[in-house]
């Protein structure tokens, strides 16, 4: 609770920060979010000592979404200024956390194994090292519409220039890239342990969904590391990119739920 | 003004027109002395004076006819931007009298500049004065008034921090350009064209690292602007491979079209594979055609741009400006008494010395036809004339000099008594200025009868400075 709490107050501070940006509003933004991915963490380890570990439902998956997302960009922003992304990091990491909380484990979840472990994990930290370069790629994009705009406040100064901010969108690109494909590798071999994949069941459109996120992906790293592709199309790639994975994370949470 | 002759201005300027209208009616400082000449063929001008800056097209001029003279003026600004006269009205201003001594002197003092306070426009101003004078467009109402402006600048930059902690156009560039590049080590900066402020960014930006790279039609300027900052060159048929290298790219050229069109600037973006790059333009006419910044990772700034961000950066100047803003009102109504004062001194001498010659004419005569008075009844006679005539004198000349420096009053009682004595006051502003032979010597001599005689040694060594830099 306490987490959900900090997120909640964090991220006000970070939007409020959009407004009035100054730096000791931002420093109390950040204090109150390490308190809250503080708790989130001692979270996660009382739940896996109850046996509900982040890979034994897909709301524990979700949550562990939220508190890499939280994480990561907390680590961040200790290196570079990123003020302004805390406005989308923060937010997002407190709706997929509440999300985690309300939506019910999936009943008599299937006999996970360590094949469906690594397959729940990996796709769970794709997602979130994703999500986080989608945040780069969002802000990526307002900042540059600002600046095209002219529109030159203190909220714009907030935060890293938009080299570095393509920049870290790539690592975060080049290091999930790698990890969601395992996770789809796992997935598609974990399946067919379980008996195949059903004509039903093929046509899943998540499935289809991850394939099309991982290609998206694919594409945008060959673009971006052999052709040198740069700005607001690899922004947009990545957004795209990730949406197709949230897609799949939120297609696992929903049926369930329904 | 009092004696017939007005003071005007005509133009257009930050204010009132966008950088799209300003670049079609900005003059190259190489025009205008050419169009001071077509200006001055205009009927009813005397004098006339040209200020073309990136922020204003200003026509001072001197004029009998005021009306006349605004009319023809907005007709030829109408046919030099290549427009129709109703179309161009809503971006022109015009003021008469006061209001234009005042206009001038808040230009000149930096008031009326985008930025508040940039020390650019007095030396702009005086060029313009220089520029007219060579040309002999200068007389002693235009003399008057830009010496005057010259005085309240100096003033207020003495006595104001109006000029203090102004951001320059380069570093806000820099800034800006901090925004899209993490550093500039290992950057291109390519200059286009050989423009003072182009010289202070590349140098600032090569100090942090930057590779300059100067292009230009003369290939001798580029040599010279490279070995100034710091950097090579390259010849300008390879702009386009330059463009491809760059990062950040200033262009400063006096070109009347772009150089850096839309398809060259799309074309380039394709070979350069998504790099953002930064077109500064800080040209008027634009060097940056419109519709680049549209283009997907290409960034323009122009003059406006950067003005407006320097002004964001400024804080805490409003209230020197008021007081500047003052300084301008004490000085407009100094320089009207002093101006005034001096149409009046004219007409006084000529009122003395007509009412002294006839009395004296008349004495003389009376004293060829009595031959037989002594040398003492003869000094009498003239004495006893003379004096009358100043006792005469003395009540009209009291009330001029009080009367007139009343802007209505005043004008009404000199042209009354020229007329009951048709009076002749010559005050030099007769004649259209191409018909004067010794521009210089009259623009002194108006600029002094204004503003005093211990300014003539100020007025000349401002002049001095100009033609140093």
């Amino acid at each position: 609770m306490v987490e959900i709490l900090a997120y909640a107050l964090a991220s006000a501070l970070f939007l409020g920060n959009l407004y009035a940006a100054r730096p000791a509003g931002a420093r109390l933004a950040r204090a109150v979010l390490a308190l809250g991915v503080l708790a989130h963490f001692v979270d996660i380890g009382i739940r896996c000592v109850a046996l509900q570990n982040p890979v034994s439902s897909t709301p524990q998956a979700v949550a562990l979404v939220a508190f890499l997302v939280a994480a990561g960009y907390l680590l961040a922003s200790f290196k570079y200024r990123l003020t302004a992304a805390g406005a989308f990091a923060v937010p997002s990491s407190l709706t997929l956390l509440v999300l985690a909380r309300v939506v019910p484990a999936e009943p008599g979840a299937p006999r996970m194994g360590a094949l469906g472990r690594t397959h729940v994990f990996l796709a769970t930290l794709g997602v979130a090292v994703f999500a986080l370069a989608a945040i780069l790629a969002l802000l990526y994009l307002v900042q540059e519409k600002r600046l095209k705009k002219k529109r030159f406040d203190r909220t714009t100064t907030a935060d890293a220039p938009l080299a570095v901010l393509d920049r870290l969108a790539l690592r975060c690109v080049s290091v999930g890239f790698p990890i969601f494909t395992v996770a789809l590798v796992t997935g598609a071999i974990w399946i067919a342990r379980l008996g195949g994949i059903s004509s039903t069941e093929a046509q899943r459109p998540e499935y289809l969904f991850a394939v099309a996120a991982w290609i998206a992906f694919g594409v945008l790293i060959v673009a971006r590391i052999g052709a040198g592709w740069q700005g607001r199309r690899a922004a947009w790639l990545t957004l795209g990119g990730f949406g197709g994975t949230l897609f799949v994370l939120l297609a696992y949470v929903l049926r369930y739920a329904a | 003004m009092p004696g017939g002759i007005d003071f005007l201005v005509m133009g257009l300027s930050h204010r009132t027109a966008p950088l799209a209208v300003r670049e079609r009616l900005a003059v190259a400082p190489e025009q205008v002395p050419t169009v001071i000449q077509q200006f001055g063929t205009l009927a009813s001008v005397r004098e006339v004076a040209l200020l073309s800056t990136c922020n204003r097209v200003e026509v001072y001029a001197a004029t009998p006819d005021p009306d006349a003279a605004i009319a023809a003026l907005q007709m030829d600004f109408a046919a030099r931007a290549g427009t129709t006269e109703a179309e161009l009205a809503p971006h022109l201003y015009v003021r008469v009298d006061v209001e234009a001594v005042h206009h001038l002197f808040r230009v000149a003092s930096s008031l009326d500049s985008l930025m508040v306070g940039e020390p650019q426009i007095l030396g702009q101003v005086k060029q313009a004065h220089d520029t007219a004078l060579a040309a002999l467009a200068v007389g002693p109402v235009l003399g008057a008034c830009f010496s005057g402006a010259f005085r309240v600048a100096r003033r207020i930059r003495r006595e104001t921090e109006i000029a203090r902690s102004s951001v320059s156009i380069s570093s806000v560039a820099i800034e800006y350009a901090k925004r899209i590049f993490d550093g500039f080590v290992g950057r291109t900066v390519l200059l286009i064209g050989a423009g003072k402020m182009a010289d202070l960014a590349a140098r600032a930006l090569g100090g942090q690292g930057a590779r300059i790279v100067v292009t230009n039609r003369t290939a001798a300027r580029a040599e010279e602007l490279a070995a100034r900052v710091g950097g090579t060159t390259c010849p300008f048929e390879t702009l386009e491979a330059a463009l491809i290298q760059a990062d950040i790219v200033i262009a400063s050229t006096g070109a009347r079209m772009p150089i850096l069109t839309r398809e060259l600037i799309s074309s380039v973006r394709r070979k350069r594979r998504g790099r953002p790059l930064f077109l500064i333009d800080i040209a008027v006419p634009r060097d940056v055609e419109a519709g680049c910044g549209d283009i997907a990772g290409v960034f323009v700034a122009d003059i406006d741009d950067l003005q407006k961000l320097a002004n964001e950066h400024r804080e805490g100047r409003r209230g020197e400006a008021d007081r500047a803003e003052v300084m301008v009102e004490q000085e407009v109504a100094r320089f009207l008494e002093a101006y005034r004062g001096r149409r009046v001194g004219p007409v006084i001498t000529a009122l003395r010395s007509h009412v002294l010659d006839v009395a004296r004419g008349e004495a003389e005569r009376v004293v060829r036809d009595l031959p037989g008075l002594g040398e003492r009844e003869q000094q009498a006679l003239l004495g006893l004339a003379e004096s009358i005539a100043k006792k005469i004198l003395h009540a009209p000349q009291v009330a001029l000099k009080k009367g007139g420096a009343d802007p209505i009053e005043g004008a009404a009682m000199i042209a009354a008594v020229q007329r009951l004595f048709e009076l002749k006051v010559n005050d030099g502003s007769a004649g259209s200025f191409a018909e004067r032979e010794l521009p210089e010597d009259s623009s002194r001599a108006g600029a002094a009868a204004v503003a005093g005689s211990s300014d003539v040694e100020d007025v000349s060594g401002d002049r001095q400075k100009v033609a140093k830099s």
